[in-house]
């Protein structure tokens, strides 16, 4: 680990300025994704500003505004605890799914949702220095593209960067349409729509998200909706539990009789961000809720994925993983 | 003493087990020594070619730094001392990525560490090996004369006529040990002696390797392993993070202590080699086998050579007239593989039992069935007989336990729900020998009181040799186990056999019985009375008014032992459940049978028994190193990549001992226990999947993408 230095911040405005004047800050909140990577020497910060005990970890029910009688989570709660709540639970029992889904229950007990949000790549090469990797170093090459790439992308990826987004969280946060509230150093406040919040890697897989140097997250939005007893995340991984997803769905709908009046479908594990799988979404409403209907849907979605020299298992496994999430939804969740 | 008195036996709770979870065992880099430095090792980014400079100015300069020590200042080390893996900074040449090129020694770990990453180096490169599918058609008959090729009759010629047979090639991937405690040590020097506090599953082994590379006599070297956190074979031959940390005091001239990072441990002590194993068998429409041949290709390292021998089961499991066993390595740019956790036995089973049940669905013979018919009466590779063979038993009482007839020969003809559900079995087997021993122990009689210190460099990997070993000495000095003072894990301690191959409870715990019986006998006759019924040691203590007595044994196995072929046996029984949509397998139930003749204490065997049963079942379906297939890098290093099964993963798990009394194989009848809990354990659950799903997958780990 590089020598830094370590400030704890005391509000919100006073941690995005501190972040702001040194271009190699960085804030520390659970510090489950960041202080590893620090030790393996990935990320170099020269400085960390404790953002652990700003506060901002509130969940309550959204009183104005365009998502009035949506759900608000702070920035900086801890996954457990988003996980858990009574509002959570009842309202967006994909949301619980999904967290309770990634890493374990100490890891959980730690990370926060807007370091959830912020995780890096899990990419080998990413995480070995003596490895090219153009996210983690810019113009060095990607080892993944032509090497080990069984866990990688098989849409929108790039010839700089194969790298997939490993959270949990944020594919269910995708497919319920959840904001992202960041504030900047100068207090201005901006809301990011889940779908706008994470890149594709292009020619700058360096940035994971649209955010700025200094943008803190104070909060998450999720808007109402009608999903709560349709909803279910499928994640497929190499074991049950402490993995990461080789691919993971996040489906919920909403129906009138059999008839789907609204769909969401999110994927993880497939692409640079939450991969939403509007294709699928859009030949699923005004359909009846069938086993055929979700397959044709699936088939619809994954004919786009270009998969790579290890991954091409990722295309048969996205299909199997719609067409399952989605009839679990339909059963409420139960097998 | 009354039989119900003996403790031998008998389930009790580890003894060490509070020291443990309150913290005051201490392990490698526990021990207290004053003022000590913090050294890491740096290691090489390329697989193969010569440093052609290494500039370590910055590093030197940085704060807190004692010490960067290269190939360029080294100490002159004996290279062939005995340490395994070579990567003692004696050249300038790589060999494998992530070799070790040399170590920052500060005044912090993180100093250390920090400064480590500010070396440069630059290298002239050669292509590597480091592609076994690409090298494999170059791989050359082993040195080692263990595995020339092995045939009986003719398994060729015998294969070519048959008209049923099974001909398949498995794989298993390359493992590591990954033991919980990574590979450390603290060296601290007074005068030309050194004390060396390290893990080591062969205190004496460790003791001689490090003397030996370190260029002193055995004498000058101490090591202290009371404690050892899992060592699964990687801390069996020793590796050269244990001498450097010893020129690393050398050179700073303070005691330093020297761990590796998780990240290192896959290219500093070892790992399980990947294994292509070509099975044959042909069988008669009645399933006699009368052809198996086993044709093993591996790798090894590019200046040295251990092959695991895959080929061990096959060579007794079953009667045949025609038998083949062929080993062909390959050298390639990757660290030295070693023994772990049954070594050849678990990969080789996965083979073989695999191939078995193949067998079996062809003949359409129930694979418990198939293995009986071909039962041996004596151990086929050499016509000794077997001093026991639980084989048939271990299959018929766990099928009974298990509930084997519910199931379905045909696959995918279990369905619930969204998953099949499917059952396996296996059979395998672990040799047992005693290997030389030397155990001393002090009696003390204070009052009535007499208490006992018995004294070996045997080694506790946390499996329970220090309770084990009470248990056997309370009983054969009449004391109680809170009378005996155990010291182990020292090589000033009289010189003991390693806690490998499965050799340490019966090594250690006949050397210790066999102590306590000639402390009774020298007191007896120091006693010069007759006695009617043979006292105890504690008795005699008192009886004789005796405030102090020892002595030593140097124990060894019964010559006898030699004329028959000992080994412990067991059955393997799998239920999985297979996801239909996913391919995520996991195993509901687990069930091993295991004959290893006396049992000394049935809650550390099952202990020993159901964490092999884990180890199998990760290497059935999670477990793999993967090696970038350019560069030769490792890119699963840490937990989060290499998988090891989660708890949810699998179910219920339950040991069976068969109750067994082996009266050849040592004067305890005491069989390995350590080994054998993963032998089969893979292929019973690759049975499984197969019988739930009609998937057979021969190329380990099955994880969900192959089942799909
Ligand atoms: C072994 C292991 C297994 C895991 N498995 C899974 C898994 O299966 N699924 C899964 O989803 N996750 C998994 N995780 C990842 C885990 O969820 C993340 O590490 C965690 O959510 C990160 O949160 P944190 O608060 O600790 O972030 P930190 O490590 O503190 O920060 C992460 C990044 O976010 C930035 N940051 C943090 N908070 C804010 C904020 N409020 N505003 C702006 N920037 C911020 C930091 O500067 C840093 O760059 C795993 C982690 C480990 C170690």
């Amino acid at each position: 680990m590089r020598p830094f230095t370590y400030t704890r911040a005391k509000d919100a405005t006073s941690a995005s300025k501190l972040l702001t004047g040194n271009p190699n800050a960085k804030f520390l909140a659970g510090g489950t994704n960041l202080l590893d990577l620090m030790k393996e020497d990935v990320e170099r910060p020269s400085t960390l500003i404790d953002i652990s005990e700003l506060g901002l970890s509130d969940i309550k029910t959204i009183s104005s505004g365009t998502n009035k009688g949506g759900i608000s989570i702070g920035g900086l709660g801890k996954n457990t605890d988003a996980a858990n709540h009574p509002l959570i639970r009842q309202n967006y029992p994909l949301l619980t799914q999904a967290i309770l889904a990634g890493a374990s229950g100490q890891i959980r007990n730690m990370a926060t949702n807007g370091g959830n949000l912020l995780q890096r790549t899990r990419c080998p090469y990413f995480y070995e220095v003596a490895m090219p990797c153009n996210k983690r170093e810019p113009g060095t090459g990607c080892g993944a593209k032509e090497g080990i790439n069984r866990m990688h992308a098989i849409f929108g990826w790039s010839e700089k960067c194969v790298a997939v987004y490993p959270s949990d969280m944020a594919i269910a946060l995708a497919a319920l349409d959840a904001v992202v509230n960041v504030r900047n150093a100068s207090g201005q406040e901006r809301s990011i729509s889940m779908a706008d919040f994470h890149r594709l890697p292009g020619d700058q897989p360096e940035k994971d998200t649209i955010l700025t140097h200094g943008e803190l997250i104070t909060s998450i939005e999720l808007p109402r909706n009608n999903f709560a007893d349709k909803s279910y995340y499928v994640k497929v991984r190499d074991r049950a539990s402490y993995a990461f997803a080789l691919v993971s769905v996040a489906a919920a709908l909403e129906t009138s009789g059999n008839k789907i009046v609204q769909a969401r479908i999110a994927m993880g594990g497939v692409a640079h961000k939450p991969w939403r799988a509007l294709k699928a979404e859009q030949l699923l409403v005004g359909k009846e809720a069938t086993e055929a209907n979700f397959k044709l849907a699936a088939s619809a979605e994954m004919a786009d994925a270009k998969p790579l020299e290890h991954n091409a298992f990722k295309v048969e496994l996205g299909n199997r993983s719609i067409v399952l999430a989605l009839q679990m939804a339909m059963n409420g969740g139960k097998a | 003493m009354k039989e119900k008195d003996k403790v031998v036996g008998t389930p009790i709770s580890r003894i060490d087990g509070i020291a443990k979870v309150t913290g005051k065992a201490p392990y490698s880099m526990d021990h207290p020594v004053k003022n000590p430095a913090y050294a890491i090792l740096f290691k090489s980014t390329i697989a193969a070619g010569t440093i052609q400079d290494i500039n370590t100015a910055a590093a030197e300069k940085a704060p807190g730094v004692l010490a960067v020590i290269t190939h360029k200042n080294v100490l002159k080390l004996n290279v062939k001392g005995g340490l395994r893996g070579g990567a003692l900074l004696q050249s300038p040449e790589v060999d494998f990525f992530g070799q070790n090129i040399g170590i920052v020694v500060a005044e912090t770990f993180e100093q250390a560490r920090y400064a480590s990453r500010l070396v440069s180096v630059t290298y002239d490169k050669k292509e590597p090996k480091v592609n076994f599918d690409k090298v494999a058609d170059q791989a050359r008959l082993p040195k080692d004369k263990e595995k020339a090729d092995a045939e009986r009759g003719d398994a060729k010629a015998a294969l070519s006529q048959a008209t049923i047979k099974v001909e398949e090639v498995y794989e298993t991937p390359i493992e590591h040990h990954h033991p919980l405690e990574p590979h450390a040590a603290i060296a601290e020097w007074d005068g030309d002696k050194v004390t060396l506090y390290s893990s080591a599953q062969i205190v004496n082994g460790a003791q001689s390797a490090a003397a030996a590379t370190l260029n002193l006599k055995p004498e000058q070297v101490r090591i202290v392993s009371p404690y050892i956190g899992g060592g699964f074979g990687s801390k069996g031959g020793q590796w050269a993070n244990l001498a450097l940390t010893a020129v690393a005091a050398k050179q700073v001239n303070r005691p330093v202590k020297l761990a590796l990072t998780r990240q290192q441990m896959v290219n500093s002590v070892g790992m399980r080699q990947h294994n292509r194993q070509k099975i044959s068998l042909a069988a008669t429409a009645d399933g006699k086998l009368t052809a198996l041949a086993h044709e093993i290709v591996t790798h090894c390292a590019i200046n040295d050579e251990f092959v695991e021998p895959c080929g061990d089961c096959s060579k007794i499991m079953y009667e045949t007239p025609n038998s083949l066993i062929t080993y062909r390595v390959v050298p390639m740019n990757l660290i030295l593989p070693t023994y772990t956790r049954g070594p050849g036995k678990s990969t080789g089973s996965f083979a073989l039992e695999s191939a078995m049940d193949e067998l079996a669905y062809k003949l359409k013979m129930d694979p418990i069935e198939l293995r009986i018919k071909n039962e041996p009466e004596r151990d086929p590779s050499n016509g000794k007989p077997w001093s026991s063979r639980t084989t048939v038993q271990c299959l018929r009482e766990g099928a009974k336990a298990f509930g084997w007839d519910k199931r379905k020969p045909e696959p995918r003809q279990n369905s619930q729900g969204n998953y099949w559900i499917g059952y396996g079995v296996s059979a395998g087997t672990y040799p047992a020998h005693q290997r030389p021993t030397s155990a001393l122990v002090k009696l003390k009689r204070t009052g009535d009181n007499v208490t006992a210190t018995v004294e070996l460099a045997a080694a506790d990997l946390g499996t329970g040799t220090y309770t084990i070993l009470t248990q056997t000495a309370a009983d054969a000095l009449g004391l109680s186990i809170q009378q005996i003072n155990m010291k182990i894990g020292d090589s000033d301690l009289p010189p003991a056999a390693g806690a490998v191959g499965s050799v340490g409870a019966a090594s250690y715990a006949n050397a210790v019985n066999d102590a306590c019986q000639k402390i009774t006998d020298e007191l007896v006759a120091k006693s010069g009375k007759q006695f009617f019924a043979r006292p105890t040691a504690a008795q005699l203590m008192r009886s004789e008014k005796l405030t102090e007595y020892q002595t030593r044994v140097d124990s060894k196995a019964p010559e006898s032992a030699e004329e028959y072929s000992a080994h412990s046996f067991n059955a393997n029984f799998a239920e999985v459940a297979v996801n239909k949509s996913t391919g995520m397998i996991r195993v509901n139930r687990f069930l091993a049978v295991t004959g290893a003749g006396q049992i000394l204490n049935p809650k550390t065997a099952r202990s020993q028994i159901i964490g092999g049963n884990v180890w199998g079942i990760g290497m059935a379906l999670t477990e793999e190193s993967v090696v970038d297939p350019r560069w030769g890098n490792f890119v699963t290093r840490s937990f989060a990549d290499y998988h090891v099964p989660s708890n949810l993963d699998i179910g219920n798990l339950d040991a069976i001992f068969i109750n067994e009394k082996d009266e050849h194989v040592n004067s305890l009848g005491v069989k390995g226990i350590g080994e054998v809990g993963i032998v089969a354990v893979a292929a019973a659950v690759a049975n499984a999947v197969f019988n739930a799903t009609g998937k057979r997958v021969r190329d380990l780990p099955i994880t969900p993408d192959k089942v799909l």
